[in-house]
Order: C-alpha cells, then structure tokens, then sequence
C-alpha cells in the first residue's frame, strides 16, 4: 500500500467503514508509515467534527443540565 | 478541558453550554427519539468528566474528541436497541424538520460554529447524492461497506468508490476551508 492508498484508507478508518480484511492491510501499513500516517490519521478525525458541525444544534432538555451537574458534585464530595 | 482535567465543574458546566447543542444534534441524528437523546447526551457528558485525563491536545480539539465519543456512544446505543427500523421510520419524516436552534443571542464562538457550519455544509453538498448516502450511513448509521451496499442494493465496489471519493472531497474542502476562517 503506497502513501495515498493509505489515505483513502484512513478516511474511511476514522468513520469505521474499513472491512475487516481491509483493516489487517491498514493496520500493517499504519505501522510502516508510523508518525507520517498517525499524523495523517489524526488529521483524518476532523471529519467528525465537520459531520457533526454539519448538522443544526438541537436544544437540549433542560433538566439535563441540573442532573448532569448534581451527579458530578454528589461524585466529587467525600 | 484544563478545568475539567483539574475536576472543576464550572468548567464542565461551560462546556456543556458551549456543545451541548452540537452533540445533541449528532446524537438525534443517530437515533431519532428525543428523550433517548436526552437520557445519552447525559450519560456522554458524564463521561466526558470520566474520562476528560486521556484527553491530549495533541492528538486534535476537545470538540473532535467529543464528537468522536458521543457518535460511538450513540451507534452502540442503536444497535443494542435494534432500534434500525424505526429510526428508518423516523429518518424520512424528520431529516428536513430538524429546528434551527442557532437563533439566540450569539457569541463570537457560536457566530464562528456557524460561518463554519455553511461552508461544510456548502461542502458536502456538492457531492454526488449516491456519495452523500454512503457517507451518511456509515458515520450517521455506523453501517459497514457491506451493509450499506445491501441496504442500497449497489456493488460493494462501488460503495467503496463513493465511500473513498466523497471523503477525499469534503476532506480537501476542509482544508480550505480552514484557510478562509
């Protein structure tokens, strides 16, 4: 696998769409291209963030909040 | 996330405020029902202040990692539910009714969110739909090249082929797009 196959690769690692077939191959050559491709495959998680920023925010309930922050003081006292 | 590293749950509280909205969407996005979204966007904030010490600037933003986390945590919860069919349902009479809520006092950060949400969305829809599709169903559906190629009835070669073009594209638009903000 040469550097742009991994690539393609990567893109499609990152949103869990590889085989896994596909997955052996890309695991070797994630080694063989070691910090390159970690670099690469790093950059690769952007597209989270884009797919989500794609999408309009959505209110959420607000009782939520107050039994989120009440279960992490109750965790935080002694 | 420095804050929430130290234990602060003011800084919690501001990242909620800050992202809630953002995750709630993906995780509605997934999963289609708004109480389940609800009950999930807890549970993933919760463990965001879990799990906030394996977080490394290094390897990418606090938002990417959250996105990261709640997409997992949302496909897991719509396959252990088994809930495909009815989320397919929903899918259909929801897709274009999802509310604007980006409508209230807006900071500089949130104005910046959303010059940035049109140009991704300017992005992806310059894509071919067959190429929209398969994206959409593996990172909104956690659907495999193969599941996707029998759900749309098309080549598993061709999946791939979209699969790998669509990517490529929105990935090079980022880049420019992160040159013009």
């Amino acid at each position: 696998m040469n550097f742009s196959q991994f690539q393609n690769q990567a893109r499609l690692y990152v949103i869990g769409a590889l085989e896994p077939e596909e997955l052996e191959e890309f695991e070797k050559a994630r080694a063989k291209f070691g910090k390159k491709g970690e670099d690469f495959i790093t950059k690769c998680y952007g597209l989270h963030e884009a797919f989500a920023l794609s999408l309009r925010p959505a209110k959420a309930n607000a009782a939520i909040k107050d039994r989120l922050m009440a279960m992490v003081k109750a965790k935080k006292e002694p | 996330m420095l804050g929430i590293q130290a234990g602060d749950p003011d800084a919690l509280s501001q990242l909620y405020d800050r992202y809630n909205g953002i995750l709630k969407a993906l995780i509605l996005r997934v999963i289609h029902n708004e109480a389940e979204a609800d009950d999930l966007l807890q549970e993933i904030f919760m463990e965001i202040w879990n799990q906030a010490k394996n977080f490394s600037a290094q390897k990418g933003k606090p938002l990417g990692w959250m996105v990261t986390l709640a997409r997992r945590r949302a496909i897991d919860g719509l396959r252990k539910k088994q809930a495909y069919a009815r989320a397919e349902e929903r899918l259909q009479n929801e897709t274009e009714q999802q509310p604007d809520a980006w409508v209230h006092n807006a900071t500089e950060e949130e104005i910046l969110l959303s010059d940035t949400r049109t140009l991704i969305r300017k992005v992806i829809r310059t894509l071919p739909p067959p190429q929209q599709q398969a994206i959409d169903l593996a990172f909104f559906r956690g659907m495999s090249q193969r599941e996707i190629a029998a759900k749309t009835n098309t080549p598993l070669g061709t999946v791939k082929t979209r699969l790998e073009l669509g990517l490529k594209k929105i990935y090079d638009g980022l880049k420019e797009l992160r040159d013009e903000l």
